[in-house]
């Protein structure tokens, strides 16, 4: 079964390739998107994520999926050095690079607990496989409908983060200014969670990211940069 | 003496992959696992130490510092007689450090391509945008 919903203002596509699978199989996923995008968004007033940013939450009173999630932001702003922030000068709080990730790492351990042997979850472009292989291309910076790579992954998740699409939407942490030292940055890791941010902040660091997040235990990264040329991990999945 | 600033340029420069692989941040003094000094030693010409003490039973010594390409890295080495008793780090990174050794990365030339795919990867696409995405139509085609 196949089906796209948009969900946190990007589309998210569930493909489950068991043959019992139908739309009651897909629905505790996408439920649990909708959830977040409630609870998370910096984008909704009554969100948590708004209500602790405008101090109307005790310490005592944040969800503990909140305080995982806060505590993934501050991991990964102390392992980029500052370049990835949750909490930009004169912005609100915004762990929406965390989020993302972390959520359909949720939604994929519901599919697997429910006994899903094999699928394949496209959240806005961080993709998650199961039970594979599965072949994911990767979008060309430049030409939107070529690829610049073609991997095969059987279990894992591959993150994109360029501005391609949304502009100048990620900034360095060290500076306030948009991160431009990169055109695209791809990392495969065995989560969601850590392809996604590390994806972020490598791209929020520009060129200096790349050998960061090669260095990450369990992250293969493909990266192009200002002058487009290919950087690559030895380990990354090219398919053959 | 002589012997005393050799074993200290070996200890600063068998530091240096010690400290590189130093898990999460780095402070400005640090205390290390003492290494075992090499026996034979051939003096390097870049050391300078300043014995702070010249008891026979504890001494002191202040190795040079060593640049590398994280930062300069100065050790200070306590002996027991023969043997190094501790090893605290006097000048080090104050950045932290990544776990694993810097990655070889290969270097290729950008490419479009085409191929036969089941998803793709991209930077985070908005719901407009996804109607001319190339998922969408690989979602519209079906398996």
């Amino acid at each position: 079964m196949r089906r796209v919903e948009h969900v946190m203002g990007f589309p998210v596509s569930l493909r489950i390739d068991d043959a019992y699978a139908d739309e009651e199989t897909a629905d505790p996923v996408f439920a649990w998107l909708r959830e977040v995008d409630a609870r998370f968004s910096p984008f909704l007033a009554d969100s948590e994520v708004s209500r602790l940013d405008r101090g109307e939450l005790r310490p005592d009173e944040i969800s503990r999926d909140l305080v995982e999630v806060l505590g993934l932001c501050e991991e990964y702003r102390v392992a980029s050095r500052g370049a990835f922030d949750a909490r930009l000068p004169g912005r609100g709080l915004d762990p929406c690079a965390v989020v993302k990730g972390w959520s359909v790492q949720r939604a994929t351990e519901l599919l697997v607990a429910r006994g899903v042997g094999r699928f394949c979850l496209n959240a806005g472009g961080d993709v998650v496989t199961y039970g594979g292989p599965w072949r994911v291309g990767v979008r060309h910076p430049e030409v939107a409908d070529e690829l610049c790579a073609v991997l095969e992954i059987t279990d894992g998740a591959v993150a994109t983060s360029a501005r391609y699409e949304r502009g100048d939407h990620i900034f360095d942490g060290r500076t306030g200014r948009p991160a431009t030292g990169l055109l695209s940055v791809t990392v495969v890791a065995p989560s969601p969670t850590e392809a996604d941010a590390t994806a972020t902040a490598a791209f929020a660091m520009g060129a200096e990211g790349v050998e960061w997040a090669a260095a990450r235990e369990g992250c293969e990264v493909f990266a192009v940069d200002a002058e487009r040329r290919v950087l690559r991990t030895a380990g990354f999945p090219v398919a053959g | 003496m002589k012997r005393a600033i050799s074993v200290v340029v070996l200890t600063a420069a068998g530091l240096i992959p010690l400290w590189r692989y130093e898990p999460s941040s780095a402070t400005t003094t640090t205390e290390v696992a003492a290494p075992t000094p090499a026996p034979s030693s051939t003096a390097s010409s870049s050391a300078s130490s300043s014995p702070s003490t010249s008891a026979a039973a504890s001494q002191v010594v202040q190795g040079s510092t060593v640049t590398t390409s994280k930062g300069a890295v100065q050790v200070e080495v306590t002996f027991e007689g023969d043997r190094i008793s501790s090893v605290r780090m006097l000048q080090q990174p104050n950045h932290p450090q990544t776990t694993a050794a810097v990655p070889v990365l290969i270097k290729e030339t950008l490419r479009a391509q085409s191929a036969d795919i089941d998803t793709v990867s991209g930077a985070t696409i908005t719901s407009e945008g996804y109607a001319r995405s190339l998922q969408a139509a690989l979602d519209t085609k079906g398996s």
